[in-house]
């Protein structure tokens, strides 16, 4: 799923100090699962806005309202009844909710309420980990299902770097496991070692954010 | 207009009576408990009391919305460590509360609103005891400024 975090409060405050009435909406989708933007956390912020803007003398009333994904044009028409009746809206989904909106209602501003960070698997309540990277060339094919571009910090294609700690953590963050070491130990215990001797060719980075803007087209899907 | 002074700000601090919410779990209450003893108003806080079937059903979004409706402060009552009756909603709410008064520093609104006290068999005059304790904490803090008694 895609993971994102609340902006900091002194942020968001700063960007809605002088208006009077805005929608705060959330996202039921990927935002949701991380803990971000869905309903609990749009009913979490809202009255957290409004005490922090009383805090700072600018009152401001909060409409609320989470659909269930900003990233698909037929939830984003749910919104159009309430944009003419705000200011402006703070939007907890990730990038491309902020943008889906800001497409259909260009009238109005649109602010981001959280940073979107990555592209994360759960591994247990209240913690994600990031696990893609969106590279556009998959190789977890050939590193036994463990990415190398988004779990290591050098996103290294031929690995370890020699900086893995004895305890097998990353040497940049002792809470992060090395995924190379991860690799070695899954490719022993499938006696598959030899594989990894074999040099790994450089990546085609062009398939990702490298090659620019990304289009996908599939004729026999258009109207 | 005339223009604020210390004597018309100890003046406000003096005539402040915070308002708490007692939000408390069913089970660490006495089934027989006076509680209009701790509803009664004194001269020094009001009091509003709010049972709830465990601690663990209180979510940060509860309390941030008492708070936004004006509440000075909130002091929350749950169960004894291991003797939740639902295994262990009192340790949840705890971690609620203090990711709340995080956030609640943040907005420099002041963690000393929200608090959360543990024990069992409480009695209505105990209650009104409690919320007194969260009542001192916030004085010094002032009123809730959602409430627009600050200027």
């Amino acid at each position: 799923m895609i993971i994102a975090e609340w902006k900091p409060i002194p942020e968001l405050v700063r960007k809605l100090s002088g208006h009077r009435r805005i929608l705060l909406a959330g996202c039921a989708c990927c935002v949701a699962e991380c803990a971000a933007g869905g309903e609990r956390e749009v009913e979490t912020l809202a009255p957290l806005l409004r005490l922090a803007l009383s805090v700072e003398g600018h009152p401001l009333e909060i409409v609320t309202r989470t659909v269930e994904r900003q990233c698909e044009w037929e939830f984003v028409e749910e919104l159009a009844e309430i944009i003419p009746k705000v200011e402006a809206v703070l939007s907890l989904a990730c990038g491309i909710g902020v943008q889906a909106v800001a497409e259909r209602f260009p009238e109005i501003t649109v602010f981001p309420g959280v940073n979107t960070t990555s592209l994360a698997l759960r591994e247990e309540p209240g913690l994600w980990t990031a696990r893609c990277q969106a590279c556009g060339d998959c190789v977890l094919g050939e590193t036994f299902g463990l990415c190398p571009v988004a779990r290591c910090a050098k996103s290294l294609q031929n690995g370890p770097c020699g900086g893995t700690r004895k305890n097998g953590k990353c040497e940049l963050d002792e809470n992060v496991d090395c995924v190379w070491n991860l690799i070695v130990e899954r490719a022993a215990k499938r006696g598959q070692l030899e594989s990894l001797l074999r040099i790994r060719e450089p990546k085609n980075w062009s398939n990702s954010f490298h090659g620019g803007p990304q289009r996908m087209l599939r004729e026999d899907l258009r109207p | 207009m005339a223009p604020r002074t210390e004597t018309a700000g100890e003046k406000t601090a003096e005539t402040f009576k915070p308002e708490i919410v007692v939000l408390y779990c069913q089970h660490c209450v006495v089934q027989d408990a006076d509680l209009t003893i701790a509803m009664k108003a004194t001269s020094r806080f009001r009091a509003k009391l709010v049972m709830m079937p465990c601690t663990g059903k209180i979510e940060p979004s509860h309390l941030l919305k008492i708070l936004a409706h004006g509440a000075d402060g909130i002091q929350v009552l749950g169960c004894p460590y291991q003797q939740c009756h639902r295994l262990d909603g009192n340790l949840r709410a705890e971690k609620r509360i203090e990711y709340t008064r995080q956030l609640l520093h943040q907005i420099r609104m002041g963690p000393e609103r929200l608090g959360m006290e543990r024990g069992l068999d409480f009695s209505g005059l105990q209650l009104m005891l409690l919320a007194e304790r969260r009542a001192d904490a916030v004085k010094p803090l002032g009123p809730n400024p959602m409430k627009g008694e600050r200027e």
